[in-house]
């Protein structure tokens, strides 16, 4: 986030690259649960606008990810590939002197696939959701080591929106070579798709720049037309913070 | 914004982690396993039911006794092996790493009527082969295409392709002997080279949930006619027991075609689309997913008969001939002089 908030064209662009564990479901390929590793690209772009007397800010979140994951025998294994754009507007109140809360409505795009690379006729399935959530944000500025800290802890949660899914025992072949349709896009909510998404970053500002550590945890699920999903990933994450000033023309 | 905070907590709380009930890698976990993605996808419950009595709870009472806690691997392969072979089903497979439990009655318990070296009285050397596809004009004046197998994909260059090399031919054999099937677009590209409008080739439908009677209402499969070439004059499909899946389909969507004669013996059938999944111990299952009906809406599963039914028989076997061979072209020779 930039710092300070209410300060109008302030901008901040980080990318972090990541690694970690992942866990994946999908009752269409297997009843069985992989496990594996993912690596994550993650470009966050967060500025301050005019709205609510410059109180809120944008966030725009761009997530590449690619895994690799196997199971439990090792004989099953799974590739996915997920691209995310998450746009937020987070409107935001100093609490404390050095504490700031962040909350506001927040908009999801999600595209991808999971790759099962021994199954027949039910290879694999697409990714394709929207939705809408709420994200919820803590900023902390402290002093360690006389160097300025900031520590943020984020915490995002879909409400609702549309996912793509075949039907229970619905081919592909028949989606797409025949173009049968039979309830394919479904209506998500936070019971049907139970998605939340956490986020913990340390931005430690060291003379010109600002390097940022961060934790990721996505739980992103779905249980529509009688098949289950989930992707449970946590990676460790490293960037560089870039903090610049827009000059704006009166 | 107390307010906010509660609702988002609740939703959290409310919202539990979608997981998948999984029974553990012991003998009696992959039995149960087995069993279960058997008892929630497979398609053809209802028909065998009615066909033989299956009944797949009374399997279960029957195979449970089997299973033992120190049986060893290869001893819970045959009891799994044999739990599937009720389901009286060529597209329901376990596989391990040592052996490939399979029904292959369909075809083991049938005269073969096929052998690749009476073909090669007439195919000879010199034939001409596109995407798997090997085809020739034989002396008679009649084209002969052997398509083994499904698995490629066949393209409209490659269909018209031998569609132009033939056109001189009077009439064409299409022999999906011993093709034990492939993909189910390749089946329909080869047949819309034999209609010049739409028909509804056959009708599928799939599973909505687990109840062995959850199906979506059947949609047709349309065929469209071919964009490249396509054959006007008389065709003969040859078939056998070894004619499978996607190769039973391809003959179930000939039936639509008017010049076209089905010729030989019964297809294996097989007209469930196949899906996988596994067991806690890495076997994989394969199992019919998705039932196809015909274009009068009859099950196919197990087999088309053909219009006109052929045997090879030991004297012409004894003699190098193939009898379905000849009975086609002289078929298509009486049908030319006409």
């Amino acid at each position: 986030m930039p710092l300070p908030l209410e300060k109008e064209g302030m901008r901040t662009h980080c990318t972090m690259l990541g690694i970690g564990h992942l866990n994946q479901l999908d009752t269409y390929l297997s009843p069985q649960e992989y496990t594996g590793t993912q690596v994550r690209l993650l470009q966050e772009n967060t500025k301050n606008t005019k709205l609510i007397h410059g109180r809120v800010t944008m966030q725009n979140l761009i997530q590449a990810n690619g895994g690799y994951s196997q199971s439990r025998t090792d004989k099953g294994k799974y590739m996915s590939g997920m691209l995310e754009w998450q746009m937020a507007l987070l409107h935001h109140w100093h609490v404390l002197p050095r504490l700031t809360l962040l909350a506001g409505p927040q908009l999801g795009t999600h595209l991808g696939f999971l790759y099962n690379t021994r199954n027949g006729n039910n290879p694999a399935q697409a990714r394709l959701s929207a939705d809408l959530g709420i994200s919820g944000a803590a900023l902390y500025r402290f002093v360690l080591w006389k160097k300025t800290m900031d520590l943020r802890y984020q915490a995002s949660l879909q409400l609702g929106g549309l996912m793509f899914s075949p039907q229970y025992g619905q081919s592909y072949y028949e989606i797409f070579s025949l173009g049968h349709s039979d309830h394919n896009i479904c209506f998500t909510s936070p019971f049907a798709a139970p998605n939340i998404d956490q986020l913990i970053t340390l931005d430690a500002h060291l003379g010109k720049g600002t390097l940022r550590i961060g934790l990721q945890g996505l739980v992103r699920q779905s249980h529509v037309n009688e098949i289950k999903t989930h992707d449970w990933s946590f990676a460790f994450l490293v960037g560089y913070v870039k903090n610049f000033q827009l000059v704006l023309s009166r | 914004m107390k307010k906010l905070i509660l609702i988002l907590f609740s939703l959290l709380l409310l919202s539990a982690c979608v997981k998948e009930d999984t029974y553990d890698n012991s003998t009696q976990g992959n039995f149960e396993t087995l069993w279960k993605i058997i008892d929630e996808h497979y398609c053809f419950f209802d028909y065998k039911h009615q066909e033989y009595g299956l009944d797949w709870n009374d399997v279960h009472r029957q195979y449970s006794q089997r299973i033992t806690k120190d049986m060893t691997q290869e001893q819970l392969f045959e009891v799994l092996g044999s739990m599937i072979r009720e389901l009286h089903d060529g597209h329901v497979n376990l596989s391990s790493s040592f052996n490939l439990a399979r029904y292959w009655n369909w075809f083991e318990d049938y005269p073969a009527n096929f052998s690749d070296s009476l073909q090669r009285n007439y195919l000879g050397t010199d034939y001409r082969v596109t995407q798997g596809i090997r085809y020739k004009i034989l002396p008679d004046n009649i084209g002969y295409v052997y398509v083994p197998s499904f698995d490629y994909a066949f393209g409209s260059g490659n269909l018209s392709a031998i569609f132009s090399h033939l056109a001189i031919c009077t009439g064409i054999i299409i022999d999906v002997r011993n093709n034990e099937g492939g993909m189910l677009t390749s089946a329909q590209a080869l047949a819309e080279c034999f209609i010049n409008e739409k028909q509804v080739g056959g009708y599928i439908s799939h599973k909505t949930g687990k109840g062995h009677a959850d199906f979506s209402a059947p949609q047709p499969i349309e065929l469209t006619p071919a964009k490249g070439m396509r054959w006007q004059k008389p065709v003969v499909v040859l078939t056998n027991r070894k004619t499978f899946s996607a190769a039973n389909s391809f003959t179930m969507f000939m039936k639509v075609c008017p010049q076209a004669t089905l010729m030989g013996a019964r297809t294996g059938g097989g007209c469930g689309l196949p899906f996988n999944s596994e067991l806690p111990n890495g076997w994989l299952v394969r199992f019919s997913a998705s039932p196809m009906y015909d274009k009068d809406m009859q099950i196919t599963e197990h087999g088309i008969d053909p219009d006109v039914s052929v045997d090879i028989s030991p004297q012409d076997w004894a003699q190098g001939r193939d009898t379905m061979i000849e009975t086609a072209i002289a078929h298509l020779q009486s049908l030319s002089s006409h």
